[in-house]
């Protein structure tokens, strides 16, 4: 359900229009298999191919976050370094889709700024960081824990809703 | 339906507490302001010791509204509060972690950011 931009190859580039991909969950699995903006494992190559530090990659499956499947955290050096990480994955998508009549290309978010930048392709989300950032919001200790604390709680609370209390009757008064 | 005026439940670890809207981003005479829109707001109450101060203006982005939220699938959400995540002029949020459960209209909006650190999706 994630928004994509369409990008006709003669258009001029502020001329980008948006469209939604449907809602029914059967027809993006569909889409999602017979393509895809980035793999995993061309993101992996640029990512060493650019030079970023400390790539980690986080599947999202088991949790029940369903929004995405794979989250990629990387870190740049600088702030040029993190803008040049986002262009790298860019330039792959579109030359992945060279002589197609509409490019599709993944959501960017934050691309002024350096500290950081998501590219959005749907079910990889890239995340690219500067150092101080990464330290800061500390992304993968988020994604990781979840996993495993977010499940037992909601045990626990289920198995806290369906237990019967028997409720103190104060209205009577203890005899004396 | 966010509008002038409006108080608000921060939702993140930011150190804001409460915020005062006082203008919609987006258009000139805009009245009212839903899930995914910036607003321009007041920090009414804040945490002792922390970045954030009363009576500051800051940014911030609606991720829950007590009105409903429409889905072209027949899907209607409704929280029981009306909260916004501070952000800053660039969109990255003040805060590191997200609280409480978020739409994921607001990834649509190119706020992945904030969907990324949030701990529940609908």
């Amino acid at each position: 359900m994630w928004r994509q931009r369409a990008f006709s190859v003669e258009a001029i580039r502020h001329q980008w229009n948006r469209c939604c991909s449907s809602a029914s969950s059967s027809v993006v699995l569909n889409r999602r298999k017979s393509f895809e903006l980035l793999s995993l494992q061309e993101v992996e190559k640029i990512l060493k191919d650019v030079r970023a530090d400390d790539v980690k990659v986080i599947p999202t499956k088991q949790s029940q976050s369903d929004f995405t499947s794979f989250v990629v955290v990387a870190t740049g050096k600088s702030q040029w370094h993190v803008r040049n990480i986002a262009q790298a994955l860019i330039y792959k998508v579109k030359q992945k889709q060279t002589g197609a009549k509409r490019m599709l290309l993944p959501s960017v978010e934050g691309e002024e700024g350096g500290n950081w930048i998501v590219i959005d392709s749907g079910s990889l989300i890239v995340h690219a960081l500067d150092e101080k950032a990464r330290a800061y919001y500390n992304l993968e200790q988020l994604w990781t824990s979840k996993d495993s604390t977010n499940e037992q709680t909601q045990i626990q609370d289920l198995g806290q809703a369906f237990v019967k209390v028997r409720r103190k009757n104060n209205s009577k008064k203890p005899a004396k | 339906m966010i509008q002038p005026q409006t108080h608000l439940n921060v939702a993140d670890n930011s150190g804001a507490k409460e915020l005062m809207c006082i203008r919609i981003i987006g258009a000139s005479n805009r009245r009212y302001a839903h899930i995914g829109d910036v607003i321009v707001a007041v920090i009414k109450d804040a945490v002792p010791n922390m970045p954030l101060e009363r009576s500051e203006v800051v940014r911030a982005v609606i991720v829950r509204t007590c009105k409903e939220l429409k889905r072209d699938n027949g899907m209607i959400i409704r929280y029981d509060d009306n909260a916004a995540v501070v952000i800053d002029q660039e969109g990255n949020p003040k805060g590191t972690r997200v609280f409480g459960a978020i739409a994921r209209e607001l990834r649509q909006f190119n706020f992945t950011k904030i969907v990324s650190l949030a701990p529940e999706v609908l």
